[in-house]
């Protein structure tokens, strides 16, 4: 059942591994604009849900809608154009192609949706000065620290104006300080543009950005209530 | 530093290397298998000299040709041996009929009786071919029963067609057919041949061409898995160790890469040379036995690639630093410099200068410098490549997604590509300059026959005691055959004995007098004299005599014919023409009408024979009918011109190397290239999940190999066309380029980089699963 008003929900996911149950009847749902923290310990079952969700990995039964259409009846190809153009991705160690410079990163999803290089990397780069990190255009994902690394791969993740951001472990490899510049302007970027955001982290610290945890243990979500 | 410390970072090193867990087993096995291969083919090249020893001492072992034409006397221990050897489509058949005239008669190699008149003993291949629908043509001319096997000391190859044959009757032969009596089979020692400089300089380039792209090959392959080892190496100075303990830890991992290698080569030898049993290339076929590598070459193997492996491997990590959070190659990398490089093939260049014009002189040249200069000028390739690929590469820009990422790739790792590419570039280099050298010399070492294969394709001989009208019409009524010319032969001698001045005779019907001579007219009953014939000196003086001598006796060998033959006085006149076999034949010229029948025994038949190209097996149905008419007619296939051996087996030898070596490298760019998937699968599975399009990927990965093959192989070409330059000069041949045989080079070259570009595309695409992203 997809819970009034959803963007993205999912209802009673199984998903394993040959003998791993990665997910075991997991369910979840977002609103467009909401941040939502996925929590749970290691191998718990979230970066797979995210996966799922995304349509980067097939769930083995349930169902997942995307703006009221079944994920399940898209084929490689439409689900592919929908990541492309629908959805954003932040991995935890950025995932930079190491052989483009920052700014030929960031236009990238532009580029393969048919945007021109001139423009692609125009719209890059408003969207690295937004995440201060203009100045790296240039340079090479190895050339610069992971925090501004990370940073990069943020604005490659919204330089399409996603309506949903997946965001894996996004603080994961980076230091306190960076980590929470990084989700400040994340979460700043998602909220001016009104995208939602599943973020995926094991810290609560991470999850205090959210509006609305869920934890995920053993394949199997449950929303948390949170304590003001 | 100490040998201690030397020996327990290498040891550390080969440690890592095994303990890396599943990843780290991998990449050891890509590496042993790379050096594996390579080390292979080494101790194959270095078994060959024995191999094609072995073939020859066999063949010296069962030689039935006597130097001397003296008949030994028949005696207990002598046997009669007759050629009985034939052609199945291009394939030699060696046969042989035996008859054994004493109880100590010698036995030919592979036998352990003789074969019983009608019976025979045959090679286990040629048995094979008699039993399959394909033999079936070849079996109407091996009329005998299959009643024993020649054992392989009996043989040159597993691959070779022979059979031995129990006969009776052979004594009446000796001297007028390919008949022997011998007392033994060792055979007399061939005189010894000096080669001639040119064929020499052909050897010694084409071991260098052949064995540097597999040392290329090698230094390439130790390199495998280079990324994630630096990472290792990082790991390993934040806990201590300093920047020379990683680089010999990091020889360390080379080193037991190459040792793996080396037992992986010994085994893919012991597996290939089995395998070499039962192929057969160009012709050749070898006993496994055969394949024996020469011991001090094998230990020269077992030495230098592990310690060229060591040694690739410091020389690799000369421009890296490895600090404790990681390696700084990630950054741009200094520009590469062309100065050094380009000394390489200045050097080759260098020392192969003073020999240019030996071959004309006949002089010899001085291996070292030949060998020396070759691969520095291969080396120079090698060296070379990386600077031209960084510095192309560094000027293109715009272009598609997959292009941009291809291009960029390339722009920050060009090192990598070229590497990827020099193995191929050096082997096309070095094929284009020897189909130069092979293409210029090979007018010194090829004859033309004089046969004129547009009139006749083939001859047979009849004998004497079937008429030739006869054996024509039956040869005439055979599949394939368009048309027969039948003429006999014989000598006229002024005197029944001992004559001083012989002619040679020729008998046909005026076509086929037409044939050998420019007649003005002719009918039945003519007679004419040949003019202006080359060497004929005899037949004007001959022509004014009453009566001449079809095969005159000589009183030192056996009796002719003595046949009594008047010379006509209506003799005409007639000029000498080439007959097929491109011979100006002089002496007389008689029409069937003119010649008395008690002659025919004087004069042997001959029968030209046209074929029709399009009937494949025209030439089988022939031997047959000929082997039917007499299995010791020896049928002739005209040919306008023939190779000397050793330059044909020169050359065989180039292309079963060849094969190997383009075999080699493709499975080697396979390896390296699935390896450098294999290492970006992360990345990989990151860019399908946000939508890259898995052609887009697929493109990039051609765009990045397509890029460095093709600038490989233009500077393979330049390379390859000066070094074939200068060789031609050295042979003091006229230089000129063979360009039908440049662009097929270097198109096999670009063929295998696209084979192994389409084989690792269904690994890409499982590559590019979003599995991939999973950690856990």
């Amino acid at each position: 059942m997809t819970p009034a008003g959803s963007l993205l929900a999912a209802h009673d996911l199984h998903k394993a591994y040959g003998p791993t149950h990665a997910l075991d009847g997991a369910g979840f749902s977002i609103h467009p604009g909401e941040i939502v923290a996925v929590m749970g310990p290691s191998g718990s079952g979230k970066s797979t849900l995210l996966h799922c969700l995304a349509g980067i990995v097939t769930p083995d039964s349930g169902s997942i809608t995307y703006n009221g259409l079944e994920m399940a009846t898209m084929n490689d190809s439409r689900r592919s154009a929908l990541r492309r153009s629908e959805f954003g991705f932040v991995f935890q160690f950025g995932q930079l192609v190491p052989e483009l410079t920052c700014v030929e990163n960031v236009a990238l999803p532009l580029r393969l949706n048919g945007t021109s290089r001139k423009e692609a990397e125009r719209t890059a780069l408003t969207w690295m000065e937004r995440l201060e990190v203009d100045d790296l255009a240039a340079k090479r994902p190895g050339e610069v620290s992971g925090g501004q690394g990370q940073r990069v791969a943020v604005a490659r993740s919204l330089v399409t104006g996603p309506r949903v951001l997946f965001a894996d472990e996004p603080t994961g490899a980076l230091d306190s300080l960076n980590g929470e510049r990084v989700m400040e302007l994340l979460t700043d970027a998602a909220r001016s543009t009104n995208a939602a955001v599943v973020l995926v982290t094991h810290e609560t610290r991470v999850a205090a950005y959210s509006d609305r945890e869920v934890v995920v243990r053993d394949g199997r979500s449950r929303d948390m209530e949170r304590v003001v | 530093m100490t040998a201690r410390q030397w020996s327990r970072d290498l040891a550390m090193g080969t440690k890592f290397a095994f303990t890396g867990g599943r990843e780290g087993w991998i990449r050891v096995l890509l590496t042993g298998v790379g050096v594996g291969l390579g080390v292979a083919l080494l101790l194959l090249t270095t078994a060959i000299p024995s191999a094609m020893q072995a073939r020859s001492d066999r063949e010296y072992s069962r030689t039935d040709l006597r130097m001397s034409s003296e008949v030994i006397p028949k005696a207990d221990n002598t046997v009669l041996v007759g050629n009985v050897g034939s052609d199945f489509r291009g394939q030699d058949v060696r046969g042989r009929e035996l008859e054994p005239e004493g109880l100590r008669a010698p036995l030919p190699p592979g036998l352990s009786e003789f074969p019983a008149p009608g019976e025979m003993f045959v090679s286990p291949a040629l048995r094979k071919l008699l039993d399959s629908p394909d033999g079936k043509l070849l079996r109407e001319r091996i009329p005998y029963r299959d009643t024993g096997t020649i054992g392989s000391i009996g043989l040159i190859g597993p691959a070779e067609l022979a059979f031995y044959a129990g006969t009776d009757g052979l004594a009446a032969r000796i001297g007028d057919s390919p008949v022997n009596r011998l007392d033994t089979f060792q055979g007399v020692d061939a005189p010894s041949e000096e080669m001639d400089p040119v064929l020499l300089l052909l050897v010694l380039v084409v071991f260098v061409v052949l064995l540097m792209p597999v040392g290329v090959f090698i230094a390439a392959a130790v390199r495998f898995g280079g990324e994630r080892r630096d990472r290792r190496l990082a790991a390993l100075r934040l806990v201590g160790a300093d920047g020379r303990m990683t680089r010999r830890i990091a020889a360390g991992e080379a080193l037991a890469g190459a040792l793996l290698g080396l037992l992986f080569g010994t085994v893919f030898f012991l597996l290939g040379r089995q395998i070499a049993g039962t192929v057969e290339l160009f012709g050749i076929s070898v006993f496994p036995s055969y394949l024996d590598p020469t011991p001090a070459l094998a230990a020269l193997i077992a030495l230098a690639v592990p310690a060229a492996a060591v040694a690739v491997t410091l020389f690799a990590l000369r421009g890296v630093v490895i600090e404790p959070l990681g390696v700084v190659r990630t950054a741009r990398p200094a520009r590469r410099r062309l100065w050094w490089r380009l000394l390489l093939p200045l050097g080759g260049l260098a020392l192969l200068a003073p020999m240019i014009g030996k071959g004309s002189e006949n002089g010899d040249f001085n291996a070292y410098m030949v060998t020396g200069g070759v691969v520095l000028l291969l080396v120079g390739v090698t060296a070379l490549l990386p600077w031209v690929v960084e510095a192309v590469v560094a000027r293109l820009n715009s272009g598609p997604v997959s292009w941009q990422l291809a291009v960029r790739r390339l722009q920050l790792s060009s090192g990598t590509a070229a590497r990827m590419v020099n193995g191929i570039a050096v082997a096309v280099a070095g094929a284009i300059a020897m189909q130069m050298l092979f293409a210029g010399v090979e007018s010194d070492y090829t004859r033309a026959t004089g046969q004129d294969v547009s009139r006749a394709q083939m001859e047979v001989t009849v004998p004497a005691r079937i008429p030739l009208a006869k054996a024509a019409e039956e040869l005439g009524a055979t599949p394939g055959v368009r048309g027969t010319t039948a003429i006999s032969s014989g000598t006229l001698g002024e005197r029944r004995t001992d004559p001083e001045r012989t002619a040679t005779v020729t008998v046909g019907d005026c076509d086929a007098l037409r044939e050998v001579a420019r007649l003005s007219s002719c009918r039945d009953g003519d007679v004419f004299a040949v003019r202006h014939a080359e060497y004929d000196t005899d037949t004007a003086r001959l022509a004014k005599a009453r009566t001449l001598y079809l095969d005159p006796g000589y009183s030192d060998s056996e009796k002719g014919a003595e046949v009594a033959w008047t010379v006509p006085r209506d003799l005409r006149k007639a000029d000498t023409r080439e007959d097929p076999t491109g011979w100006e034949r002089g002496g007389f010229l008689i029409t069937p009408g003119a010649l008395p029948a008690k002659a025919a025994p004087a004069v042997t038949g001959l029968v030209y024979l046209r074929l029709d190209p399009s009937a494949p097996d025209a030439r089988e149905h022939v031997l047959n009918i000929a082997a039917r008419m007499d299995p010791y007619t020896q049928p002739m296939f005209y040919a306008a011109s023939e190779q000397s051996g050793r330059f044909t087996s020169i050359r065989t030898g180039l292309f079963v190397g060849a094969a190997c070596v383009l075999a080699l490298i493709g499975a080697s760019l396979l390896v390296s290239q699935l390896e450098q998937l294999r290492e970006r699968r992360k990345l990989l599975s990151a860019l399908v999940a946000f939508g890259t399009r898995r052609r887009t990927l697929s493109l990039s990965v051609l765009w990045q190999t397509a890029i460095p093959v093709a600038l490989g192989l233009l500077l393979a070409s330049a390379v390859g066309l000066t070094l074939g330059a200068v060789l031609l000069k050295m042979t003091g041949t006229s230089v000129a380029v063979d360009w039908p045989g440049v662009l097929s080079m270097a198109g096999i070259g670009a063929a295998v980089v696209l084979a192994v570009t389409a084989l690792s595309v269904p690994p890409l695409l499982r590559l590019m699963r979003p599995d991939g992203l999973r950690t856990e």
